[in-house]
């Protein structure tokens, strides 16, 4: 399974369209965004750089996102904080998800199905295996994946200070939303 | 209006009115604080392991001991397992596989690694085939020559593994993502089915397996919760829909009756099914449980991702009140908990999931509740300390006053006990029978009864009034023992004839007075005094048991009978629980989670299942008998034998040589529900007289002599030392080769024949000795004799007499000459050698003698290279006058003597032959003398050379 997730990660970054294309769905523009509820400060940031491809033969997928590409957040000063000492992005560049849907999904019949996709979510760095609820709508040509989840800040070494706990919160939520179009031949 | 603060209080406690077990922290230790703890594993010994992201460790209930990996590969530890060959593996996150030996992690490896990704399980089939689940490469199996892999290609649906189990009938099951597994091996061959949502399964991603026991498994999934599993009928059942669990875990369950279910992020839950009861526990509300587990004593343990390590008895509930000093206690057939305190009654809805707190009762009446009874209508009876006593219908809210005026003989009512229609009272003033009717609280009539002093009570002063299942009331006294009314006549114990030490009429006073009466299965009646601990009365006799038998603490305050029939006894320190057949003691204390508390006479009571509830300071104790079979000794393990600190594989090895004598026996006496408590007692069988009772879990024996041994080790929770196991471990020590027969055979006469050989030289060398000295004694005699030798001296003065006139300036010389040779001979004579030039003047003064003696006609030459090394003393000077001695001195054969070097490190005196024809006499001492001295001083021997012309002879040089 690894390796058909390298592939597909080779597939997605190298953006080379190979002989499977027929099967796979893909997107560079997927919406996502997390919010922080603490007592003391609500954060909200989202960005449209969602990068990820389906292969609907193998059940698999890659998604991937510079965190760096976040917008929002109360001003400027903490989106670079955001930047520099929480997710370190310009060390850890990347944030992805990969792995395979749990399902077995009759791709070929449109309507909403709820699955749970499998993997390794990376994230500043660290790698947990996660099992993440989706919403996908089949359609004509696209799928539409929604998903909600939460991270733990701490699950994935993001350290913070006791003093900025009231403004941060321990648990983030992220909402994506994303429509995977099929690879032209 | 005086309970208005405690309705204050109510509505503060309700937020805690649950009943909470009580769970322990265990800690792994400073040095591993960031670990997390993420398995545990007990072995069949009993022996507890937890696997940790930082290593492996091995608990006593005391101490975590580290076993640490130091290669470069994963600490993380995902699985431990012992197998029936008394392997243990372990299972790391990298994927490799360790043995634990000899106090090691030796790697197992079949000359590669499994795979590198996680070893989440191992298991044993039948057959004796080990398991290993990986998460990421299906699983295998090892038939002791090689491993068999089973994977996505052999079936399976995945090859993540979250789970695996060997059920009792040798059948492997798996949880993946894609449903249960089943793998029997046909021929070698695997055979797989898979259950998934299609069969029924509340959801594909099983995650928790646990057999019920019947061959039903409990199923724990991702999202379905759990459900049982029939796999002959492929059913389900779902007890517990419904109810979102959310993510299981982990499943364990306790005797068929008591599952428990770990979640992620859920915390834990508690299903009984005797009574039907899903609860949450409290204690772990959002915890992300990573382990649990069963151990042999009943406890429950709790692994958390966040927390660490927690375990708790599960007999023990508490709830916390607002109630500082309960004199009173009550469980109902209703199941509701009464409560009498000082200031009146109260009573809380026990099991319920809406608390409605304490609610106040009577509050209008001054009730100093001290007991509190429930009769077969539903009525509670409500004795109070000076205000006689009360019975209430709480479906009603009626209530009936009955006071002195009523017929009572006295107001304050320390105990009560009813059956049927009766209902018993023990006052100051003796004992009060009253029969009612279902109309009591209408009116109706009562008959009232009276026992006192005059009627043959010990006393009037009564603290306790037991019903027992003959119908026989007793009365436990103020001073006078024990009383029983049956069959209409009253009998006081102890009577004479029982329990006098001294045979003496006098009563035990030991027995006076009691507090506390039960009774058990048998009919046996149980007492507890103030101070004299307790006793049991099998009808006829009384056998008491106090600090000696095991009783921690004399203070008993109450006694209850469990649902088990073991006798509860309740005292400050805690419980003790008591078997009565095999009179064995379990404490319960603070490790539970009993606080020191002080609990009143009455404020013990046993519900309709057969629970005992105490009431302590702000908390109430609720005991619940666990239809289980259960450990109650500590399991004693020699976990380690070291010899000069270094492990042996003490399985295997017994026998050691006789310089491997000083051991190291390392044991543990396993007692979770309190692994302080535990106390041990050591024997080496053939070296320690007696037992040693420690409190260490290590013994030390050095220097021990060869021998045939047998350590012997046992633990006690409670220090009785009555039945407990006891763990042996029998070696030799052998005797050194020397002390073997073998060798002795051979030595022996080899020691003989040294010995004969040493003394028989030693002989020759003292005989050797002697002779030297003799010869040396005899030497100096003889060289004395003969410079003394009157001849000589007459020779010496007839050559003095001619020089003196002719040359007086020579004569001088002469004498000079002689003296000087006197002299040498003097100061030579005690030296064992001397110096070659030394030698040489005295034969030079000798010479001188000699020449002007015979003038011409004797002729010395001294010709030496080397004059460095020594000589036996008068050497030269002996052969000399030899030479003088033996042979002819005239003017047409003059003698003439060489003294030189002719051989290496020899100095030779030469002279040419011609003996005279008459010998002087002569002993022939000086030469033979000579070559005897020199044999015994060195290796070299004299030589002596004659040839008929020319005699030689050679003196070795000493050096």
């Amino acid at each position: 399974m690894i390796k058909i997730c390298l592939s597909l990660l080779g597939v997605l970054f190298g953006w080379v369209a190979i002989g499977q294309a027929q099967n796979s769905y893909s997107t560079q523009n997927g919406a996502v965004s997390f919010r922080s509820e603490a007592p003391l400060e609500l954060i909200k940031a989202s960005s449209k750089k969602l990068q990820g491809i389906l292969d609907i033969s193998q059940n698999t997928f890659a998604f991937r996102l510079e965190p760096a590409s976040f917008e929002g957040f109360n001003g400027a000063l903490q989106k670079e904080h955001f930047n520099e000492n929480f997710l370190e992005t310009s060390r850890y560049r990347f944030a992805s998800f990969s792995g395979k849907i749990i399902e077995n999904i009759d791709w070929k019949q449109p309507g909403t199905q709820v699955v749970r996709a499998k993997g390794k979510l990376s994230l500043h760095g660290v790698e947990q295996e996660r099992i993440i609820k989706c919403i996908v709508e089949i359609a004509d040509g696209k799928i539409k994946v929604g998903s909600n989840f939460t991270i733990l800040l701490e699950e994935h070494a993001i350290l913070v200070p006791r003093v900025v706990r009231q403004k941060i919160a321990s648990e983030i939520n992220v909402e994506i939303e994303a429509i995977l179009q099929k690879q032209a031949q | 209006m005086k309970c208005l603060p405690y309705i204050v209080l109510m509505c503060l406690g309700t937020a805690c009115m649950a009943q909470k077990p009580f769970f322990k922290q265990h800690d792994l230790g400073e040095s591993y604080q960031n670990a997390k703890v993420k398995l545990m594993y007990e072995d069949p010994r009993a022996a507890m392991w937890f696997g940790t992201t930082d290593g492996l460790f091995l608990y006593d209930g005391i101490d975590f001991q580290p076993f640490i990996k130091n290669d470069s590969s994963s600490n993380h530890v995902r699985a431990v397992y012992r197998d029936s060959k008394k392997r243990l593996w372990v299972g790391y996150e990298d994927g490799s596989i360790c043995h634990f030996n000899k106090h090691k992690l030796v790697p197992w490896t079949l000359g590669k690694n499994i795979s590198n990704v996680p070893i989440i399980g191992f298991a044993e089939d039948k057959s004796g085939q080990v398991w290993m689940a990986t998460y990421g490469d299906g699983v295998y199996f090892f038939d002791e020559k090689e491993l068999h892999h089973i994977g996505q290609q052999e079936g399976l649906p995945s090859n993540d593994i979250y789970t695996m189990l060997v059920d009792s009938a040798g059948t492997v099951w798996i949880g993946t993502d894609g449903g249960l597994s089943k793998i029997k091996l046909s021929d070698g061959k695997p055979v797989l089915t898979t259950f998934t949502k299609q069969d029924g399964l509340p959801d594909d991603i099983v995650q928790a397996i646990q057999p019920n026991g019947d061959g039903r498994l409990w199923v724990g999934t991702y999202e379905g919760g759990v459900c049982l599993f029939d796999p002959v009928k492929k059913t389900m059942e779902f007890p517990l829909a419904g109810q979102d669990l959310g993510n299981v875990k982990c499943l364990e369950l306790f005797n068929g009756m008591d599952l428990w279910i770990g979640t992620t992020g859920n915390g834990v839950w508690r299903y009984s099914m005797q009574l039907g009861k899903l609860s949450h526990i409290p204690n772990f509300s959002k915890a992300k449980v990573t382990d649990l587990h069963r151990d042999i004593e009943g406890n429950i343990w709790v692994l958390t991702n966040s927390q660490g390590i927690y375990s708790a008895n599960r007999q023990f509930d508490f709830v916390e009140t607002p109630f500082e000093n309960v004199q009173a206690l009550l469980s109902d057939r209703e199941n509701n908990l009464w409560i009498g305190t000082i200031e009146g009654l109260f009573s809380q809805r026990l099991e319920t999931n809406g608390n409605k707190g304490f609610q106040a009762h009577l509050a209008n009446e001054i009730l100093n509740t001290v007991c509190l009874e429930e009769d077969d209508f539903g009525n509670i009876w409500i004795g109070t300390l000076g205000n006689g006593l009360y019975v209430y219908q709480p479906k009603t809210g009626a209530s009936r006053h009955i006071s002195i005026n009523e017929g009572l003989v006295n107001g304050n009512i320390l105990s009560m006990d009813g059956r049927n229609n009766h209902i018993w009272l023990a006052t100051l003033a003796g004992a009060t029978e009253i029969e009612f009717g279902a109309d009591i609280l209408n009116g109706g009539k009562l008959g009232i009864r009276h026992l006192d002093q005059a009627d043959g009570l010990g006393t009037n002063f009564l603290y306790k009034v037991f019903i027992d299942s003959k119908n026989s009331v007793w009365f436990g006294t103020d001073s006078k023992g024990i009383s029983v009314f049956e069959n209409g006549h009253l009998k006081n114990f102890p009577t004479a004839s029982h329990l006098h030490d001294d045979g003496g009429t006098e009563p035990d006073t030991r027995l006076h007075a009691v507090y506390s009466i039960t009774e058990d299965a048998k009919g046996h009646i149980w007492l507890s005094t103030d101070r004299e601990g307790i006793f049991e009365f099998n009808g006829s006799d009384f056998q008491h048991l106090t600090v000696k038998e095991g009783i921690r603490n004399l203070e008993i305050t109450g006694l209850a009978t469990d649902a088990n029939g073991h006798i509860i006894i309740v005292h400050p320190s805690g419980l003790d629980v008591l078997t009565p057949g095999s009179k064995h003691l379990i404490y319960y204390g603070e490790e539970v989670g009993i606080q020191k508390f002080d609990p009143n006479l009455n404020a013990v009571s046993t519900d309709r299942f057969g629970n005992v509830w105490v009431a302590g300071k702000n908390t109430f104790i609720k005991y619940s008998a666990l239809k289980e079979d259960l450990e109650i000794h500590p399991r004693t393990l020699l976990n380690n034998v070291a010899v000069f600190l270094e492990p042996v594989d003490f399985e295997k090895d017994k026998t050691f040589s006789h310089d491997q004598n000083n051991l190291v026996f390392s044991y543990m006496g396993l007692w979770y529900t309190d692994p302080q408590i535990v106390k041990y007692k050591y024997r080496l069988s053939n070296y320690d007289l007696d037992w040693i009772e420690s409190k260490d879990r290590r013994a030390t024996y050095s220097n021990l002599p060869p021998g045939d041994y047998t350590f012997e080790v046992t633990s006690t929770e409670n220090d009785a030392w009555s039945d407990e196991p006891i763990v042996a471990y029998s070696f030799k020590i052998k005797k050194p080769f020397w002390l073997q027969w073998w060798f002795i055979a051979i030595i022996l006469p080899a020691v003989f024949g040294l010995f004969y050989w040493y003394q028989k030289n030693r002989d020759r060398r003292v005989q050797l000795v002697n002779l030297l000295e003799k010869d040396k004694v005899e030497s100096q005699l003889a060289a004395l004799k003969a410079q003394i030798n009157p001849h000589f001296l007459f020779n010496s003065f007839n050559t003095l007499i001619t020089v003196i006139e002719e040359n007086p300036k020579l004569a001088v010389e002469y004498v000079e000459n002689l003296s000087d040779f006197y002299r040498k001979i003097m100061l030579f004579r005690d030296k064992e050698i001397i110096s070659i030039r030394e030698e040489l003047e005295l034969v030079e003064n000798f010479a001188f003698l000699l020449e002007k003696r015979y003038g011409n006609n004797f002729q010395i030459s001294i010709n030496l290279k080397n004059l460095s090394g020594y000589i036996v003393p008068f050497t030269l000077q002996i052969l000399v006058e030899n030479a003088v001695k033996h042979n002819i001195i005239s003017k047409s054969k003059p003698l003439v003597v060489d003294i030189s070097t002719e051989y290496k490190d020899y100095i030779t005196v030469t002279n040419n032959l011609q003996l005279k024809l008459t010998q002087e006499k002569s002993t022939h001492f000086g030469l033979q003398s000579l070559t005897v001295r020199y044999e015994m001083l060195g290796k070299r021997k004299v030589k002596i050379e004659d040839n008929g012309q020319v005699f030689k002879v050679s003196v070795p040089i000493i050096y």
